[in-house]
């Protein structure tokens, strides 16, 4: 079945960098028929995004590779509960990654994390208007990034900042509330906006397209 | 505002899970009496699936993805038997597929969920069937501390019968028992418990399974009496594959 269908993959990915729906779609297949080849591929493709996700909220580098480790536990043995809509496999990898650092967060006495999050914050800004490094735009699903940085991009400072602490720290409301200095109520407000803001420009991306 | 506005402010922040934990358990207990709030959950989960992707890509340390790989593999507990079913299985589907010159249209539905794939079993049962037409011998050949015996089966496909001869083994240890084994697509079926006596080789004339889809294979384990069931649960000592 996959040779077959191969052929007519290949043609219409041919202008594609990387991971076309249909090769995702294909890639879960034969990770629900258990082959390991195709658990090799997944743990190539997503580990560099998956080790971004977790070493932005863990401030520890082994506890966050644990945490991409667990999370290939769980795509190995219940792959069959991912999504199988048009791509995706990935969005459940990192929600299921993101859970497990959240979890793994929030198991922690939070005061320690909080200390170096806020060394960390400082660099956002800069991370953000870095400049690419030759290697990294090659990365595959890089233009998802680019696209989704863009988006943050355009929100408002306030909201920018909102958002990182919520999504991306593991913040909750009130820790936010406490970390800006601001009303829980104007957290949410900002919260809601920004997020709203962001499903328009990222709700039409389904595709690891380039 | 009202008790479900909250629920409604709240969505985005129980997607990103940004929730204090008391309003995270009043979610929970929202979510499966509400379906509006469910779908809406999941549209913004949809719409928000590839936030994460923010964050720059990290180059895992080197080493790093074989261990993982490694890991996964390692702690991969399915019993033996399912772990080389299911790829002949697929195997299986696939060489029918291209057989039956099955075109890309149908290829979504020839998926290799093996659990919803019961028009593809019975197409493969046929294939599978006029393979069997031809006669085929196989051995394994089983060694262990002190012997070094084996297994034969003689597949006499027109009959669907097939002769199974294990040979040169030790009697089997006290509350254990020799079970031979079908592998067919939906599992391991029972064929007969082997009593062997090392001198002389225990010959089984076994019917085929009928129920169970094309036989792929045999295996040959070692069982505890009281824990033999429909499945092995014991060491396997060979297995042969058509
Ligand atoms: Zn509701």
């Amino acid at each position: 079945m996959q040779a077959v269908s191969k052929q007519t993959r290949s043609t219409r990915g041919a202008s594609r960098r990387f991971l076309s729906v249909e090769q995702e779609n294909s890639l879960r297949d034969r990770l629900l028929a258990r082959d390991e080849r195709a658990l090799v591929e997944l743990i190539d493709l997503a580990t560099p995004w998956l080790l971004g996700v977790t070493q932005s909220m863990l401030s520890d580098p082994h506890e966050a590779e644990e945490i991409v480790m667990e999370a290939f536990h769980i795509a190995w043995k219940k792959i069959e509960i991912a999504p199988d809509a048009e791509g995706g496999l990935m969005p459940w990898l990192l929600r299921v990654t993101r859970n497990r650092a959240i979890d793994r967060l929030r198991a922690h006495r939070r005061h320690i994390v909080k200390t170096k999050r806020a060394e960390t914050y400082a660099d956002y800004g800069e991370r953000v208007t870095q400049p690419l490094e030759p290697n990294e735009a090659g990365q595959p699903g890089w233009h998802v990034h680019d696209r989704v940085q863009a988006a943050i991009g355009e929100l408002p400072h306030e909201q920018q900042k909102a958002v990182h602490l919520a999504f991306f720290r593991g913040l909750t409301h009130s820790e936010i509330a406490e970390e800006l200095g601001i009303p829980l109520g104007t957290v949410k407000t900002r919260l809601r906006l920004a997020f709203g803001r962001l499903r328009g420009a990222l709700g039409s991306l389904k595709d690891w397209l380039v | 505002m009202n008790a479900h506005e909250w629920y409604i402010e709240n969505h985005t922040g129980y997607v990103a899970r940004s929730l204090e934990q008391n309003e995270l358990a009043l979610f929970e207990e929202h979510l499966p009496r509400c379906e509006n709030c469910r779908k809406a959950i999941q549209e913004i989960e949809r719409d928000l699936s590839w936030l994460p992707m923010a964050v720059k890509p990290v180059a895992p340390r080197p080493g790093f993805t074989r261990q993982v790989t490694v890991s996964v593999l390692d702690h991969d507990v399915r019993p033996w038997w399912r772990r080389w079913v299911e790829p002949l299985a697929l195997a299986a589907m696939i060489g029918l597929a291209i057989g039956l010159g099955v075109t890309s249209r149908r290829s979504g539905a020839l998926s290799s969920k093996l659990a919803v794939a019961t028009e593809q079993l019975d197409a493969l049962s046929d294939t599978l069937g006029i393979m069997q037409k031809a006669s085929r011998v196989l051995q394994a050949s089983i060694k262990g501390d002190g012997y070094e015996g084996g297994m034969m089966i003689f597949a006499d496909n027109a009959s669907k019968r097939w002769k199974v001869i294990v040979h040169g083994l030790p009697t089997a240890p006290a509350g254990e028992a020799y079970h031979f084994w079908f592998i067919c697509p939906d599992g391991v079926v029972k064929g007969a418990e082997v009593n062997v006596d090392p001198t002389h080789p225990a010959i089984l004339t076994l019917t085929l399974p009928q129920d169970f889809g094309p036989v792929y294979g045999a295996s040959l384990t070692m069982e505890r009496l009281k824990d033999v069931g429909s499945t092995p649960h014991g060491r396997e000592l060979a297995n042969l594959t058509l």
